[in-house]
């Protein structure tokens, strides 16, 4: 059923005209070799369909929908006035194509009620929706039509689908475990870790016990990284701390009042590494691959960030040092956090860092940092020199003084002017009860913050130009990042805590020009599809302007998985742009004129070199 | 005095009364309710703001008490139509204070912003709006207000520094420089100044100031141990690493602030037990044990059942020196918090070290019941295991605490040692050569490996040039007792007696010149065997495993 009334091409849109098809490129030396019917092309007009249908102005960049289009879900933190530390710290969203039809579905992790024999009638704030609480799966049945318009709808397909999470959820993590093309799901938890295996046929099995992914503990962000180069996606899970609530510790404010602690209070529960055995099995080797000090882990991100063509692993740790973990290309790691820079404040503090993201901001070549944080600290930018040495420019860039008062926690390098650079969004909310709010019963909330990358290694704050979505206050957590309606730009999806969902579509975007590329393995049989390549790192070579540099992920944020695909702004250019990828085993291939204004597979094929 | 007392003790009913929605507001000047609040209304015809003191009714009693105190005198100052502007002032300032130390930052804005309205000469108001600004954002804000402050005295370097600060911060390195500058004009010693000065050379790229200035920091207060991470940074972008590694190794969180009465007065305000925590741990921090003790005995005396506070009673009391004292407020700890693991730790490791072995055995498995998950406290209790020779219960506590941190390094290094008393020398071979693989700058890993490899009974596993291999590269960066006796030990297992017999005699006498002569003697054991052409066989003696 629609939703958006028919809608009208924007007269402002600059986007070439309505492709129907996507071109599957399985390169051979650059040479484009097929194309194939695919999902859904980047529409003209979308947007302003949007804009008409939603609460906010037709010129806001952003309007929230996600009521509108059936993302009708309120996270539950089973909160019963005690404090307990677990509370505040979820939840993590998802976005990921688990049925392949070439839109990206939405999963929502969920809580439950907190404390020993507490039931839901003791819960401050009453659960919404089905009972009993737990994670769910909507399906994105978008719809586009011939004429570029678009219905963007949503359905909750959790009963069908074989997710069964009712663990106290945190986060998300998605990859393809098994290589078959479909991608796989991953849930942290307080408790026991779950992994849904995709049977490629809308529905999942709960692996968790067989894949000897389940450890038991508190786990936060995760990030499926093929750190051996083997072809097959290993797992890395950011844990916070030790946790029980039987010695749930109790804390309060520096005026005696009750609230909730710090993780300093707790000891840090040491990170995960687990191997994929290639056979449905994982192997914990962090014995083998990482030393201590760990810390209470919030954010994970992998990028290759001493460009030697390994993934390396950036663990941000609440109030206590970042992990740069350096992979030694042997199967172990080497934490270089402190010496590349990027472990601690400019004056060498620790920070509270929870949110992470790593990406080329400065078109430079190399993947750099941003952190979210506390708001007597401002979020941190650390700029790679290309070795995996950083720089914190985070005050010479505006970036730290601007974000100064805010609690940030989910985030991304995210173009979303699609004019080439790296823009900022963060999702903000207190970890402890903000003064003055009345008798607020949940006084956490604080605004989004959006930073327009200008160009020149500094930030303009746009939040209040961003439109009605950015000027609401939430409690939030978890960020996805993805094309939910694919017209070509990157919009958000929200997990808040104790609050709704929100959807954050794109309407600026798209009124300048971007390349969206898939990047998939080769098939395991002609039939299946060929897994994301996770980490491969794509090169975006632009006649007389510089070359742009992106990879291929799904993690970063908070407890959050984003789009696989690559959605690269171009600005107002229309040529076309040779796209070289360097895949996740060190092979490269390359692309000649790739289409623009609509999403692209390449295929990693035996050409590459 | 009369008056005032009289006029806290309705501010203090009037506020109580507010809470529950009894009081209400008479003229402009009285407090009225706003959502369960008291706000106070500045006195008519003033363009002063309305200040909404915070929710007082889920306050610790101590800090209501000053709260409502110092609401009370901004009333009176505000009733009382002899007042003076500035006495008016002061009762918002200090009110203000109060506040801000509370981390009320929107009241105590207000507060000093009448403050500043009603004695725009007095440049402590200017100068509170400076830090909180610069604690909340925004920075522009805190610029301005210190810069206001500077304007009214001028030469205060407190006041240089902070703004300095601000300016970098606000990423305006290259003002911030000259503001640091300009404090070393001032008082050309002057620790924050300097540590200033390098950071905005850093972030000038400028590294060669920036190291010396940071050198002259931490050269004039070596404890400031936050110098070390900048300093590591300015080496870094000289390209010596060497030296960057090292500060960064004594790197630490102790910050340098200029002395600064005025901040100093407000840190000391609010009497809460959170607060006397927090101070009683930056004193610790910066090794004021008796300090410590101090505040910690302020928060128990307003809280006596606070088993944190307590715990840190006692840490801070042992590194007094006073064992017996830390001992008697674990013991407390533990019997008023018999759940608080953290309690039983501290105790075990006392008991531990004073050879009260079964008691902290006892105690180390009180803090794992109560936090199983507590791998310090797992690897102690292995540890008391298995000096009491307990070696089978040793060795399933180090394995559980593995399987809880499999890359911790004490859990990993104690399970070897472990297996060696077992004598399953191969198996504590293999994990000790995984763990140095891991933990490349811990030596304890190499040295082990060193003396299992030329000394193990076990003849499967001597590989005597690999030990020597070991012991050489241990030695290039340190010399001690300990490595010379394993280099002995690695030399007989070569069949180089004569060498080894040189090395142990130079260790003994090295032993005897540090006036370790019972050490001495026992290494004359080995010094035997190598007289007589005989390998060791004994890795470690009695006692000294590590």
């Amino acid at each position: 059923m629609s939703i958006f009334p028919v809608a009208v091409q924007s007269a402002t849109r600059l986007l070439a005209p309505v492709l129907v098809a996507v071109a599957t490129l399985t390169g051979c030396a650059g040479e484009p070799q097929e194309a194939s019917p695919d999902p859904p092309p980047a529409s003209a007009a979308s947007s302003s369909a949007v804009a008409a249908a939603s609460a906010g102005g037709p010129e806001d960049w952003f309007l929230e929908r996600a009521e509108a289009v059936g993302l009708r879900f309120v996270h539950f933190n089973g909160m019963s006035g005690q404090f307990y530390f677990p509370e505040t710290i979820p939840a993590g969203v998802a976005l990921f194509d688990y049925d392949n039809d070439g839109d990206l579905d939405v999963y929502l992790v969920q809580g439950q009620m907190l404390g020993e024999g507490k039931t839901l009638s003791q819960a401050l704030f009453q659960p919404v929706g089905p009972l009993p609480p737990r994670g769910r799966l909507f399906r994105n049945d978008l719809d586009v039509r011939s004429d570029g318009t678009r219905t963007l709808n949503f359905t909750d397909v959790t009963d069908a689908s074989g997710i069964d999470a009712r663990g106290y959820g945190m986060g998300a993590a998605t990859g393809d475990i098994d290589n078959d093309g479909c991608i796989d799901l991953y849930l942290t938890n307080l408790g026991v870790n779950q992994l849904f295996q995709n049977r490629c046929d809308g529905t999942f099995t709960d692996v968790s016990k067989p894949s000897g992914t389940d450890r038991s503990g508190w786990g936060v962000s995760a990030s499926f990284v093929d750190y051996d180069r083997d072809g097959w996606l290993d797992l890395y899970v950011g844990n916070y701390v030790q946790y029980d609530l039987g010695t749930d510790k109790p804390c309060t404010n520096l005026t005696g009042k009750r609230d909730y602690c710090t993780p300093a209070v707790y000891q840090a529960q040491p990170d995960t590494l687990y191997h994929n055995d290639r056979n449905g099995r994982f192997t914990d080797v962090t014995a083998k691959a990482l030393s201590e000090p760990f810390g209470p882990a919030l954010g994970v991100v992998s990028a290759d960030f001493n460009n030697d063509g390994w993934p390396d692993i950036f663990v941000g740790n609440d109030t206590a040092p970042n992990l740069l973990w350096i992979n030694q290309r042997d199967g172990t790691f080497k934490n270089t956090g402190l010496i590349s820079g990027a472990a601690v404040s400019s004056t060498g503090k620790p920070e509270a860092s929870m949110g992470v993201d790593a990406g080329d901001y400065d078109n430079d070549g190399d993947d750099d940092l941003v952190v979210t944080v506390l708001p007597a600290e401002g979020s941190n930018l650390f700029v790679n020199d290309g070795t995996g040495l950083f720089e914190d420019l985070s005050a010479t860039s505006q970036l730290g003084p601007g974000s100064l008062g805010y609690s940030g926690f989910g985030t991304a390098w995210i173009d979303f002017d699609n004019d080439g650079w790296l823009d900022i969004l963060t999702v903000n909310g207190a970890i402890q009860a903000i003064e003055g709010r009345g008798d607020d019963p949940f006084p956490y909330a604080e605004r989004k913050l959006l930073f327009r990358n200008r160009g020149d290694g500094r930030f303009a704050d746009v939040t209040s130009e961003a439109g009605a979505a950015f000027a609401g206050a939430d409690v939030g957590r978890g960020a996805a990042f993805g094309d939910i309606d694919n017209d070509g730009d990157t919009d958000v999806l929200v997990g808040n805590l104790n609050g709704p969902v929100r959807l954050l579509l794109n309407n600026i975007g798209h009124r300048n020009h971007s390349v969206c590329l898939r990047l998939v393995g080769e098939r395991r049989t002609p039939a299946a599809e060929g897994r994301d390549m996770l980490g491969a790192r794509i090169e975006v070579i632009r006649e007389g302007r510089p070359t742009l540099v992106r990879r291929a992920r799904t993690d970063g944020s908070y407890a959050s998985a984003n789009d696989p695909r690559v959605l690269v702004g171009l600005g107002e250019s229309t040529d076309l742009p040779t796209i070289r990828v360097r895949w996740p085993d060190g092979r490269v291939q390359q692309w000649p004129r790739v289409a623009i204004d609509r999403c692209t597979t390449l295929e990693q094929g035996p050409g590459a070199r | 005095m009369m008056k005032s007392g009289l006029v806290t003790g309705i501010g203090a009913v009037c506020v109580s009364a507010a809470l529950a929605g009894a009081c209400r507001s008479g003229d402009q000047a009285a407090p009225s309710v706003s959502g369960g609040r008291v706000t106070l209304k500045p006195p008519v015809g003033r363009e002063l703001r309305e200040v909404s003191l915070p929710d007082v009714s889920q306050m610790e009693a101590s800090v209501r008490t000053q709260v409502l105190e110092r609401a009370a005198s901004v009333r009176s100052a505000i009733d009382s139509a002899g007042a003076r502007p500035s006495e008016l002032a002061f009762a918002y300032g200090e009110l203000g204070k109060l506040l801000m130390a509370a981390e009320q930052v929107e009241a105590a804005e207000s507060c000093y912003l009448n403050a500043a309205v009603l004695a725009p000469e007095d440049r402590r108001w200017p100068y509170y709006l400076g830090h909180l600004y610069r604690i909340r954002g925004p920075l522009p804000k805190s610029a301005a207000a210190f810069e206001r402050a500077l304007q009214l005295q001028p030469n205060d370097v407190a006041t240089i520094v902070w703004l300095g600060e601000v300016y970098l911060a606000q990423g305006r390195a290259e003002e911030a420089d000259s503001t640091f500058a300009k404090a070393l004009t001032i008082e050309a010693g002057s620790v924050p100044a300097h540590f200033g000065a390098g950071r905005a050379a850093l972030e000038r790229k400028d590294y060669a100031r920036a190291a010396k200035h940071l050198e002259q920091a931490l050269a004039a207060s070596p404890h400031a141990t936050a110098a070390h991470y900048p300093l590591a940074m300015a080496y870094r972008g000289l390209r010596d690493l060497t030296k960057a590694e090292a500060h960064l190794r004594q790197r630490g969180d102790i910050q340098i602030h200029p002395a600064d009465p005025l901040m100093r007065d407000l840190d000391e305000l609010l009497q809460s037990p959170k607060a006397y925590d927090m101070r009683g741990g930056r004193a610790l921090e910066t090794g004021d044990f008796a300090g410590a003790a101090d505040y910690f005995r302020k928060g128990l005396a307003l809280e006596p059942g606070n088993a944190s506070l307590r715990l840190r009673l006692g840490t801070a009391l042992f590194q007094m020196g006073d064992a017996g004292g830390a001992l008697e407020q674990f013991e407390q700890v533990v019997q008023t918090s018999p759940q608080y693991a953290r309690g039983h730790y501290s105790l075990a490791v006392l008991l531990a070290a004073s050879g009260r072995r079964q008691e902290a055995i006892d105690r180390f498995r009180a803090a794992v019941k109560y936090e199983p998950w507590y791998v310090q406290a797992r690897v102690g209790l292995a540890g008391s295991l298995r000096e009491s020779g307990r070696l089978g219960e040793a060795l399933a506590e180090y394995e559980a605490a593995r399987r809880m941190n499999p890359s911790s390094a004490g859990a990993a290094l104690g399970y070897a040692m472990t297996l060696v008393r077992l004598e399953r020398y191969q198996e504590a071979r293999d994990i000790l050569t995984e763990a140095m693989a891991l933990n490349p700058a811990d030596p304890v890993f190499p040295h082990s490996l060193a003396r299992l490899l030329a000394a193990a009974p076990d003849s499967r596993i001597r590989d005597g040039r690999r030990a020597l291999a070991l012991v050489e590269g241990l030695l290039k960066s340190q010399q001690t007792l300990e490595l010379g006796e394993a280099l002995a030990m690695s030399l007989a297992e070569l069949g180089q007696y004569e060498q080894a017999v040189t090395v142990q005699r130079d260790v003994i006498a090295a032993a005897g010149k540090a006036g370790l002569d019972h050490v001495a003697r026992l290494m004359g054991d080995n010094l035997e065997l190598y007289q007589r052409r005989e390998p060791c066989r004994t890795p470690w003696r009695n006692g000294e495993m590590p």
